[in-house]
This record gives structure tokens, C-alpha cells and sequence, in this order.
């Protein structure tokens, strides 16, 4: 598999340079998203001109500045050319596939992009992690769960049904993100009470403050699960 | 002139219905503007000033232009103006990733001239302040307020106290920031706003940019919380229509969570120097204040004071203070969390001084009869009497100690909304309105009350709302207007569309319309019995739709309520621990219990935040503020949530609005019940640890 | 974030000489805090290091010896070991106070260690404090409610970090790759504080190091050991003050023991002064008042932070209860 060697230098017109290489190398950014526009997919773009990488290739130590990586999410295999810096987030919510298809996983927010409020959680191995602080290009080799990977065809997960019924939302904003680490808890402790609710989503800001209900809904949930 | 009459004993009103957005919320299919991708879509990004004054001398957008994949950039102030606080914009840009138009507005060169700024409100109002306005020491919208003979009040007086008072700067903290997708289809305009207002964003869009307003649609479906600080497109909003607009592409600009902690809004400032008095038969005979707050650069702070208590001589001063910051925007009932904080805990001080209960002073001098309930029954549920009688007096480290705060809000809705019911021939139900649900469960309570004057359930209700196109415009959701602006027009509609299937039905029968009963998911006639299907399929190829017309007999304002606190303050750590918040708020003729208690336990919570945790932190050094960003900005979160008892106090009243008033009392109780149990009282919010530990130590 | 280069080391050798000496480099663990400074642009490496790609540096595991852990290890990791939980709880317990879950579930020992201040000032880009290279520490002249007590000047951090001042009360030594190899050190000497020529770093390591693990010593017996985390918000915060207390015990008579405070200096703090007054000592509450007095005699406040003063008297008065409960 052909390494990406474009290699970026600290030069900023060679990073200008660097950009127009990539741009040289396949089809122009703007083409790209014109493709995606049609609702059309895209024809697939033949390996020779997109460079792909094996973003884990350790061999020679090689300087990635572009990588095509492969995602599981929610038991689904995307690949989607990345770069490093690209988060996890973006790809969920802004990605579009080498296909030309929009990944549209928007259910994980982005809200704070810090890593302080829990609104992008998504499950990484089925532990709850903040998608916003995690570069793309680790997630790859992962099982990746999103808010939408819950419900089993047209059944809700017990998590989305208890908050349903508790009125655990309000807004909504924020559902996701509780929906996603409260599963994680249930799925780590399925009798938790409710101190140990508030402590393992201390990571997760409702501003709308349904807090009460939320912990109703997730003590509910673990009852439903057992 | 309509009735709710039998909906009140309806097996619908005011019972607890399951929000109709939950399962797109929980599953993640409820898409928000956030959320929206439009085909070519374009990424728009501000480039804000980092400095808190200046004249702006320069601004080279070139570098920004000539980067790959930026499709435009504008400038968003000229050359030779000022620049007045940290954030505002300077520039924006378009680009086809997120990440490009954050490389391009690193890339925008511009230049300026620093000028003095000030972000101290004492600094801002002493002679040797910049005057950053033209307004005297930055001092602005003063108000005075006289009534009766103050001096010979005092004499009366038989205990008077004089203190300090002062709230924090808040920040709304919308989890999904402002912003908006704006897409051009020749002269229209699309927009998907983060709006608490379609209808006034389209106005102002249209305004802008010299539109017909029928030119121009706006849709909210989904929004991600408001809490009063979106009520138009703003800078942003404009902006991003500008760039689709050079562009001829659609342009999604979404504030960064730094710009919107900064420069979205925030509830201005109070510091309020008080003194009142009292006779010893807990009679109010004097309140003297003058208070002022900072709300940035505009106006709008202020304070409610005496707000609920009958005082015959009072005077009040209050007024504006301008700092170079990001400018107030109306947040969750402007004015009452500061006033009510103060006269909460004045109430309580001057109390204690005349050795009286402090509900009982409340009650001598507050004449709602609301509230007199509302403290009874929340007293009842608190304990109040398990409060020190002694303030401080527990033994120990950890203290306990019980507080009580009041509010009062107006609201009560006004006409100006449209509403349709169409019943269609396959049976289902549509309730369309331009409203907007910020999470109040507004598009619930449409289903409810429709389907309450059906005989159906409110999941058979499709309720269109957050929308311009249906031309059926609704007010902004402010004010605590939504429900009681909305459910008269509503339930009138249905009650119209109801009217019209029994006539129709009737007619097609051949008897006497009072004949035709509709009721519980059935149609009765006479001795037969159709199901609502049934009955709906006889339309043929008809729909009745039928318009509501404003009633006000169906609403009223005017929501009071009293919220009550224990809490446990470590006073060798100064933490305060809440141990239980009983609120109980009149909230009218309750339309979704689930929701109305949602609403109740949020703005408790909102309040708690208010109370223990938030402060928007501006540097003087700098200019800069120092927490735009949501670990240093605390907001209330899973760990801080005590048992919340959320009482929906029921009257014999109309449909009211209670998105504000139950975030007012929360600060006083828990400032009183601060004080209950220390027997120091901290006069400033947040009451941080620090505050605390200090007051303790010059006790 | 700026753009930037990722590299995949396979062998941990490869490390130092990828990083080069030249601060253009910086390795990524978990990236809990680094993704975020570089988001504000803070730091805007050139390259990144990927430690994950590096196998077996997440072990934990017991020996004769004590117990190693890599540097790598998660968070959640080191909260959920019942070795850890049993034989360290003050590190199991400060593991398990750090920020959020999720940030545990990716945030690894070294990045905890290793993370940079969270000061205002030094977390705004748009301020050149004397930290990030510029002429004056803005937090001795303005608003420091949360900075240090002890230990501060030319500037005035404390350090974010919970797990350092319980692996210092531990006893913990750190093992560092450079250039020349592996060293191993006292973890109390990992850290420095700032001087006057040197008021930009935390700790010791040269540009083209890293941490690979941490050795805890066996356990002594009759030993306990825990960590208070006093914060303004419960859900999610750092420390205003924090205590690891590591007591060995012989009834009410404390033999030994080491008190290393957080959130008052710019290194985890170990109070000399409370530490003579309680050792060898029968503890009692008048002792621990004592113990709580001598902890702040030489503390040197700021213009908006002596309620941290107080703080730490009664939190060293009350770890000394507690040792004897």
C-alpha cells in the first residue's frame, strides 16, 4: 500500500505548496463537495490518485500529513480520507466518505470542543469518550458507537426508552451525549445508584437542567435491563 | 369567549404526557442548524478582535482570499472605527472545511490603535475612567423611583438594615451556540436558524437585506437552547447570508463556544447599596436603594426592588454601567434573579432584627395569596421548622440550614399568533403554527390541547411548528409568552375544526348537530357509534381546516413563587453542599405536567448555577475575559443536583407561561439558608468557597 | 489546530530521536490536554509522536518489588485495579477524581503527569505571559484566586495534576527516555519549580523525552493512604486544594508519613512542616490542629487566593483525623 509522502515542512509557502499538491493530487476539494450535492455517489476515486495511507504503518516512522483511514461505527465500516488533525467529531458530523457519501452521524455535538461537557460522547470499545478530543486517525482499529447505534432496527435501546418516559430532555441538545454515557454506565454497572449516576456523569452539562430526570431515567433503564 | 371548562377535568390536561420530540432526540435523528448539511455547503467562521479597544487602521483580508478553499471573506467593521470589546467581529469567511476557515482567519492581518479600555465596573464609573461611551463616567439609563415620605419612614422604623448587594455577570451558555445555514435560491432566502424567534429573524433578514418578507423562510425544528439570547440573526446571522450570498453557495456560520460565551449575551451585573426598614410589628415603613450593573456596552442591567412587598416610602435609583465586554442580551427573566437575591436576603436580615419568623414577615408584607399557599405548602415540605432558630447555632463542621426566596413574573401571553387545525379524510389530525419549542414542550401542549378537544391522544396530533413558510406567524418565545400565546389560538382552532366535522357530519346524517358526539378516539351519532377514522373518511375529498382566533380568557399572567433551600456548608472547606430545594410554582392551568416539571427542576437548576457557581471573569489588565469557555465558566452540573421537589401548584387559574419565574427565588433560599446555618451572610453571588471562608473568618 | 505531521513509532527507542531537540515535536498519549492547547493554539507542534502505536506501555503489573506502571495506562485503568485500589488508594482514589470519565477512559498517566498548568492567563493565546515566553506573570498583578501559595515566583501555577501529589506521597519513582537511554528518578524530582531562568516548564524532561513508567514500592504494612480533592464544583473541576496522605500507623501513633499537597505551588507540594509535627507522634486532634498551623507558616499568599491558606490548614488537620479512623 502506497504511503502518503507529502511531506509538510515548516515553511509556510511550502505549506501553501504542500496544500496545492494535495489539491493537484485528486479531485479539488470543491469538486468533491459539487459531487456530493447531486445527492449522486461519487465514482469511487481510484487509489492512484488519492494517496492512501495505512495510518499505522510503524515501518519507517513515515510523517502522515494525509491518511485514508477505516472506521467501524456502529458496526459499519466508513473510510474517508482524513488528516491528522482532523477530530473524530468532524468525521461523525461533517465527513464525507471516499465514496462521495455524507457520513451524517450528527447525533454527537459539537458544543464546547474541549472536552469539558460531554455533549460529542460517543462509545470508543464501549467506553464513553469525548469524540471532539480524539484525532480520526486513532480512532481507526476501534469499535465505535454513536447515539444512533443504539436502537436495534426499530427498537429503542432501554436507555431511550427510559428518558422517553422520564422526560429526560428538554431541549435536547444534550440527549445524545447522555443517552451514549449512560448506556456505558449501565453496561459497567448495572445497579448503580444514584450517587454513583451523578459521579459517572459528572462529564455531561445539561444547561436546560433535566438532571432529575436524567438519573430517573437511567435508574429506570438499569431496572429494564436486568 | 372560549372556556378550558371540561378540558380541566379532561384525562389529558395537566396530566403527564411524553414529550412528542423524544424519540428524535434520543435516537439522534432531531436535526438542529448545527446539524444541517445543504448540497455545496460552505463553513463559516468569525475572525474576532482580541483586544478590548481600539481604532481599527487596517484590515487585509487577502491572505484569507488567496488560501485554498476559502470561497470568500468580508469585513464586518471599517477602517476608522472602534473597536469596543474582546470578540467583536472583525472579519468572516467562507470555506469549504471547518478547519480551512479557521486557518483563514488566522491568516486575516489587521491592525489598530490601542485606546484605554476599562472592564471594572467601580473603575468605569470613578472620574478617572476612559469614557468608552458618551455617556457621564459611562453612566447610563439612571431611573429614579419615589413614593411617600422616606425620612419620616425611618423615624418610624424600629430596626433598619443597610447592606451591599451584588450579583454576577451570567452567561446564557446555549449549548448549541448561535448561528444559522442561509441559502440562496435566486432572490429568496432560506435560513435555519438557532432562533427563539422565526418569525422576527425573518423580519430582520428581510430588513437587512432589502427583501420582501415573504421572500424569505426560516425554520427552527429543533433548537438547541435560547434562555432569551436568541432573538435575532445578529452579526453572525448576516454574516453568513452575506458570504452565501457572494458565494452562490449555502453558508453554515456557527459561533465557536468562545465566541458565544463572550459576546452572545450574558445577564448583567448588580451591585445594589440598600437600606429598609421595619416596625417591630413587621410592618415595611422605608426602603432606600441605588444599584447599578454592567451590561458591557449597552444598557439593560437593573433590578427588581421592592418587587413583591408593599413598602408606602421607598426611593430607588438604578442604573447603567458601560465596560468595554461583550453586551447583555435578555436572559431568563431579566432583572428579577438580581432584585429577588437582594430582597430575599434583606427580608431575611430585617427579620432577624426584629425577632419575627421570617415567612411570617414575608406574609405581613407581601399581600399575594398565591404565595401565602406557597409558602405554606413549602414550608410544610421543607420542614421550616427544623431551621435554626438561631442562625449558625448547629454543632459541628458541617452545618445544616434552610432558606426561602420568592418571585414573581408577569407574562400572561398576548395575541398576535395564527394557529390551523386541518382534520384530513385518512383520519390524521395537523396543528400548525409559527411558534418555535426551545425544549419549553410548547409542540406537546399544541397535541394535548388538540387533542384533548378531539377525543384523541396527542401522538395522533402531527404538530407543525418552527416555520415561516405555513405564513402563520407566532411572537418570539420570550417572556414566559409562548404557552399562553399560543394555546388560546390553538385550542380555539381545534374547537373550530371540531365544530366544522360535527356539522359536517350531521349534515350527512341528517340529524340535530348536538346529536354528534365526539369523544375518547370515537364518533357518536344518535345510536351509532363510528371510529374517529370512520368518521374522518366521510370528508370524501375534503379537509376541514379551520383557523383559532385570539381569546384572552383562556390565559392570564402574573406567576408567583417561593422556593425553599437546606443546604450543609463545610465551614472548614467553605463548600456548600444542597441538600434539597422545594420549589413550588403557580403555573397556571397546567397543560403537560411532565413538561411543567421539567421546567421547574431546570430553572431550579439554572438558579443553583446562579447561586453557587457562575461568573463571567473579565481581566483589567488585559481587558480580556478569562473563563469563555465551559471548564472555567461553572456551570451546574450532575454532582452539584440535590432532591429537587418540583410542586406545580395548582389553581383554579388560566394557561400561563413558567419558563422565567422558576429560576427567581432559587438564589435567595440558598443564601438564606446559607446564612441559617453559618449565621454569616455572604451578600455576593456566586457563593464560592472562598466567599465563605472569608466571611467566616471576619465573623 | 494548525496542521501538522503524525508519525507511528513502532519501538519506543524511536521516540527521542523522532522529537528531535528543537520543541517543534511533542508526543500524544491519550491528547486530553494537548488536542485542547492546540486548539487554542497554546502549543502548534509540527510533528506528533503517537505513543499508542508503541505496544506494552499501558501495563500494570505487581512484582516483589513493588508494583510498575506504564505510562501509558488509562485513567480508568489505574482506578480500576484492585492491586492499585488496595496497596495505593490514594492513587486509585486520585485517578479516580481526575476531570470526567470519559477523559479517564483516554487520558493516561504520563499525559496526567505531564500536563500543562491551567492558569487563565497562560491558557489565553492572546496573552504572552512570562510562562509562554513574554516579560510579566499577569497573575501575581491580577486576579489569582486560583493560583499558588507556596513555592510561586517569577510565576505563579499550580500544578493540575491529581496523580502526582499521591504517586510523590507513594513514594514513586519515574523512568525517563532520552537521547542517552533510560534513567530513573524520584517522581519528587520530576518536578521543578519556576526560576528565573527557566519559568516555562513543569518538570525535567528535555525536549526529546519522555516518561515511559512509574515504580511504586511494595507496601508497607499497617499503611494507609488517601486523596481529598477539595473543588468549587463537584462534576468536573481541578483542584482549589487536594491532599495525598500516605499514614503508617501503629495504633494512634503515627510512624512515618508524607503529605504532598496539590493545587497550592507550582509542583505537588510536600508540607515538611506538618509532616515533623505528626511523625513519631500519637495523633490526636490537637495534634492534627498543630500539624494543620505548621502546614501554612510559611505560605505567601496572593492578592485574591488566602481563603487557600485556610484551606490547607484544615485539610491537613483533617487528613491527620482521618489517619486515625
Amino acid at each position: 500500500m502506497a504511503e502518503d509522502t507529502t511531506r509538510s515542512t515548516d515553511q509556510p509557502e511550502d505549506r501553501q505548496k504542500d496544500l496545492h499538491q494535495v489539491n493537484k493530487t485528486g479531485l479539488s476539494r470543491r469538486n468533491f463537495l459539487k459531487g456530493l450535492g447531486t445527492g449522486a455517489v461519487a465514482a469511487t476515486v481510484a487509489p492512484a490518485t488519492l494517496a492512501e495511507a495505512d495510518s499505522h504503518s510503524a515501518t519507517t516512522g513515515a510523517e502522515i500529513t494525509r491518511a485514508t483511514v477505516k472506521l467501524s461505527i456502529n458496526q459499519q465500516v466508513y473510510q474517508i480520507e482524513v488528516e491528522p488533525r482532523t477530530t473524530l467529531l468532524t468525521v461523525l458530523r461533517d465527513g464525507i466518505d471516499t465514496g462521495g457519501q455524507r457520513i451524517d452521524l450528527t447525533g454527537a455535538k459539537e458544543v464546547c470542543d474541549r472536552g469539558a461537557c460531554g455533549g460529542c460522547t460517543i462509545l470508543v470499545d464501549g467506553r464513553s469518550v469525548y469524540s471532539c478530543m480524539m484525532l480520526a486517525i486513532d480512532a481507526e482499529g476501534k469499535e465505535i458507537t454513536t447515539v444512533e447505534g443504539l436502537a436495534d432496527d426499530n427498537e429503542l435501546h432501554p436507555v431511550q426508552e427510559a428518558f422517553i418516559e422520564h422526560d429526560a430532555l428538554m431541549c435536547g441538545f444534550c440527549t445524545p451525549g447522555f443517552v451514549v454515557a449512560s448506556k456505558a454506565i449501565l453496561d459497567q454497572n448495572p445497579n448503580p445508584t444514584r450517587e454513583e449516576i451523578q459521579a459517572e456523569l459528572s462529564g455531561n452539562i445539561c444547561r436546560c437542567g433535566t438532571y432529575p430526570f436524567i438519573f430517573e431515567a437511567v435508574a429506570s433503564a438499569a431496572k429494564k435491563m436486568k | 369567549m372560549a372556556e378550558w371548562g371540561e378540558a380541566r377535568k379532561s384525562s389529558l390536561l395537566g396530566k403527564y404526557t411524553q414529550r412528542l420530540s423524544g424519540p428524535q432526540k434520543v435516537t439522534g435523528q432531531a436535526k438542529y442548524t448545527f446539524d444541517i448539511n445543504r448540497p455545496g455547503m460552505l463553513y463559516g467562521r468569525i475572525l474576532r478582535s482580541h483586544i478590548p479597544r481600539g481604532t481599527l487602521t487596517a484590515l487585509d483580508l487577502s491572505p484569507a482570499q488567496q488560501m485554498p478553499g476559502v470561497k470568500a471573506a468580508i469585513p464586518l467593521i471599517e477602517a476608522g472605527k472602534e473597536i469596543r470589546y474582546e470578540g467583536q467581529e472583525i472579519a468572516a469567511v467562507a470555506a469549504d472545511t471547518k478547519d480551512i476557515a479557521a486557518d483563514a482567519i488566522r491568516a486575516i492581518q489587521f491592525d489598530y490603535d490601542p485606546l484605554d479600555h476599562v472592564v471594572d465596573l467601580g473603575e468605569a464609573m470613578s472620574e478617572s475612567s476612559p469614557q468608552i461611551r458618551d455617556w457621564e463616567n459611562n453612566q447610563s439609563d439612571r431611573q429614579i423611583d419615589e413614593k411617600g415620605d422616606l425620612q419620616a419612614g425611618w423615624t418610624t422604623a424600629d430596626a433598619v438594615v443597610e447592606a451591599t448587594y451584588s450579583t454576577e455577570v451570567q452567561v446564557h451558555t446555549c449549548l448549541e451556540s448561535h448561528g444559522h445555514v442561509a441559502e440562496w435560491d435566486g432572490d429568496q432566502l432560506t435560513v435555519w436558524a438557532s432562533t427563539q424567534a422565526v418569525f422576527g429573524t425573518r423580519r430582520d433578514f428581510a430588513r437587512h437585506f432589502e427583501l420582501p418578507e415573504d421572500k424569505v423562510r426560516v425554520i427552527t425544528e429543533h433548537m438547541g437552547g435560547g434562555f432569551g439570547s436568541k432573538f435575532g440573526p445578529g452579526v453572525e446571522g448576516r454574516a453568513a447570508a452575506k458570504l452565501a450570498k457572494e458565494t452562490g453557495q449555502p453558508v453554515k456560520l456557527m459561533l465557536t463556544r468562545k465566541g458565544e460565551q463572550n459576546t452572545a449575551g450574558n445577564r448583567p451585573s448588580m451591585v445594589q447599596h440598600v437600606k429598609a426598614g421595619a416596625t417591630k410589628e413587621g410592618k415595611l415603613v422605608a426602603y432606600e436603594v441605588s444599584g447599578y450593573g454592567t451590561s458591557g456596552l449597552g444598557g439593560g442591567a437593573g433590578f427588581t426592588g421592592p418587587y413583591v412587598y408593599q413598602v408606602p416610602n421607598y426611593r430607588t435609583e438604578k442604573f447603567n454601567v458601560a465596560i468595554n465586554a461583550g453586551s447583555g442580551r435578555a436572559f431568563r427573566a431579566p432583572r428579577h434573579p438580581q432584585g429577588a437575591f437582594a430582597m430575599d436576603s434583606l427580608m431575611d436580615e430585617l427579620a432577624e432584627k426584629i425577632g419575627m419568623d421570617s415567612l411570617e414577615f414575608r406574609k405581613l408584607n407581601d399581600p399575594n395569596e398565591i404565595r401565602h399557599a406557597e409558602y405554606d405548602r413549602g414550608a410544610e415540605e421543607i420542614g421550616w421548622n427544623r431551621r435554626q432558630k438561631v442562625a449558625g447555632s448547629a454543632p459541628g463542621i458541617q452545618k445544616r440550614g434552610i432558606g426561602v426566596g420568592s418571585g414573581q413574573w408577569g407574562g400572561g401571553g398576548g395575541k398576535g399568533t395564527k394557529a390551523r387545525v386541518n382534520i384530513n379524510s385518512d383520519g390524521t389530525v395537523e396543528a400548525v403554527t409559527g411558534t418555535q419549542d426551545l425544549g419549553t414542550g410548547i409542540r406537546t401542549a399544541i397535541a394535548i390541547i388538540v387533542a384533548d378537544e378531539l377525543g384523541l391522544q396527542p401522538t395522533d396530533i402531527t404538530v407543525k411548528i418552527g416555520d415561516t413558510l405555513p405564513g402563520l406567524p407566532s411572537g418570539g418565545s420570550g417572556g414566559s409568552q409562548t404557552t399562553p400565546s399560543v394555546s388560546p389560538v390553538v385550542k380555539t382552532a381545534a374547537m373550530a375544526a371540531k365544530e366544522s366535522l360535527i356539522n359536517h357530519l350531521a349534515e350527512k346524517v341528517n340529524v340535530a348537530a348536538d346529536e354528534v358526539v365526539i369523544k375518547e378516539g370515537s364518533v357518536t351519532i344518535g345510536n351509532n357509534q363510528l371510529s374517529w377514522k370512520e368518521a374522518a373518511s366521510t370528508l370524501g375529498m375534503e379537509t376541514i381546516s379551520e383557523e383559532g382566533s385570539w381569546d384572552e380568557n383562556l390565559r392570564e399572567g402574573g406567576a408567583a413563587g417561593a422556593q425553599f433551600a437546606e443546604v450543609e456548608v463545610d465551614t472548614e472547606t467553605g463548600q456548600v453542599k444542597l441538600i434539597k430545594i422545594v420549589a413550588v410554582q403557580d403555573c397556571g392551568l397546567i397543560i403537560n405536567r411532565l413538561a411543567t416539571e421539567s421546567q421547574i427542576n431546570g430553572g431550579v437548576i439554572g438558579g443553583i448555577g446562579y447561586a453557587l457557581l457562575e461568573d463571567r471573569i473579565m481581566d483589567g489588565q488585559t481587558g480580556r475575559s478569562l473563563n469563555s469557555n465551559l471548564i472555567d465558566y461553572k456551570v451546574a452540573g450532575a454532582q452539584e443536583i440535590p432532591e429537587i421537589r418540583a410542586i406545580a401548584h395548582d389553581t383554579d387559574r388560566k394557561v400561563t407561561g413558567i419558563g422565567e419565574p422558576v429560576t427567581i427565588p432559587t438564589a435567595g433560599a440558598i443564601a438564606n439558608a446559607v446564612y441559617n446555618a453559618i449565621g454569616v451572610r455572604v451578600r455576593s453571588l456566586p457563593i464560592t468557597p472562598d466567599k465563605v471562608l472569608t466571611a467566616l473568618e471576619e465573623a | 489546530m494548525e496542521k501538522f505531521s503524525y508519525i507511528n513509532p513502532a519501538r519506543l527507542e524511536q521516540v527521542p530521536g523522532l522529537l528531535k531537540d528543537d520543541w517543534q515535536s511533542k508526543v500524544i498519549a491519550g491528547g486530553t490536554d494537548l488536542v485542547g492547547e492546540m486548539k487554542d493554539y497554546i502549543e502548534s507542534p509540527k510533528r506528533l509522536i503517537n505513543l499508542k502505536s508503541i505496544p506494552g506501555l499501558d501495563q500494570i503489573s505487581a512484582d516483589d518489588g513493588g508494583l510498575t506502571i506504564g505510562a501509558m495506562a488509562t485513567l480508568t485503568d489505574i482506578t480500576e485495579h484492585s492491586e492499585i485500589q488496595k496497596n495505593y488508594t490514594a492513587l486509585a482514589e486520585a485517578a479516580g477524581v481526575v476531570a470526567s470519565p470519559q477523559i479517564r477512559n483516554v487520558g493516561t498517566l504520563g499525559g496526567n503527569l505531564c500536563q500543562r498548568p491551567r492558569c487563565w492567563y497562560y491558557r489565553d493565546p492572546d496573552t504572552d505571559c512570562l510562562k509562554k515566553g513574554g516579560n510579566m506573570c499577569y497573575a501575581l498583578s491580577g486576579l489569582n484566586k486560583y493560583n499558588a501559595i507556596f513555592g510561586g515566583g517569577p510565576n505563579y501555577i499550580v500544578h493540575p495534576s491529581d496523580t502526582a501529589p499521591a504517586l510523590v506521597a507513594l513514594g514513586a519513582d519515574v523512568t525517563i527516555l532520552g537521547a542517552g537511554g533510560q534513567r530513573t528518578i524520584p517522581l519528587e524530582n520530576f518536578f521543578i519549580l519556576p526560576t528565573v531562568a527557566n519559568p516555562y516548564r513543569e518538570n525535567i524532561l528535555e525536549p526529546n523525552e519522555i516518561i515511559t513508567q512509574i515504580h511504586l514500592p511494595k507496601p508497607i504494612a499497617n499503611t494507609t493512604s488517601f486523596y481529598i480533592k477539595l473543588r468549587e464544583r463537584s462534576s468536573f473541576d481541578f483542584a482549589l486544594v487536594s491532599l495525598a496522605g500516605v499514614f503508617q500507623m501503629q495504633g494512634k501513633k503515627c510512624q512515618d508519613l508524607s503529605l504532598i499537597l496539590g493545587g497550592v505551588a507550582p509542583a505537588p507540594w510536600r508540607s515538611n512542616e506538618a509532616e515533623q509535627v505528626l511523625r513519631g507522634q500519637v495523633i490526636s486532634d490537637d495534634l492534627g490542629e498543630r500539624a494543620g498551623k505548621a502546614a501554612v507558616k510559611n505560605a505567601d499568599p496572593m492578592s485574591d487566593n488566602a481563603y487557600k491558606v485556610t484551606l490547607t490548614q484544615n485539610l491537613v488537620k483533617r487528613a491527620a483525623v482521618m489517619a486515625v479512623s
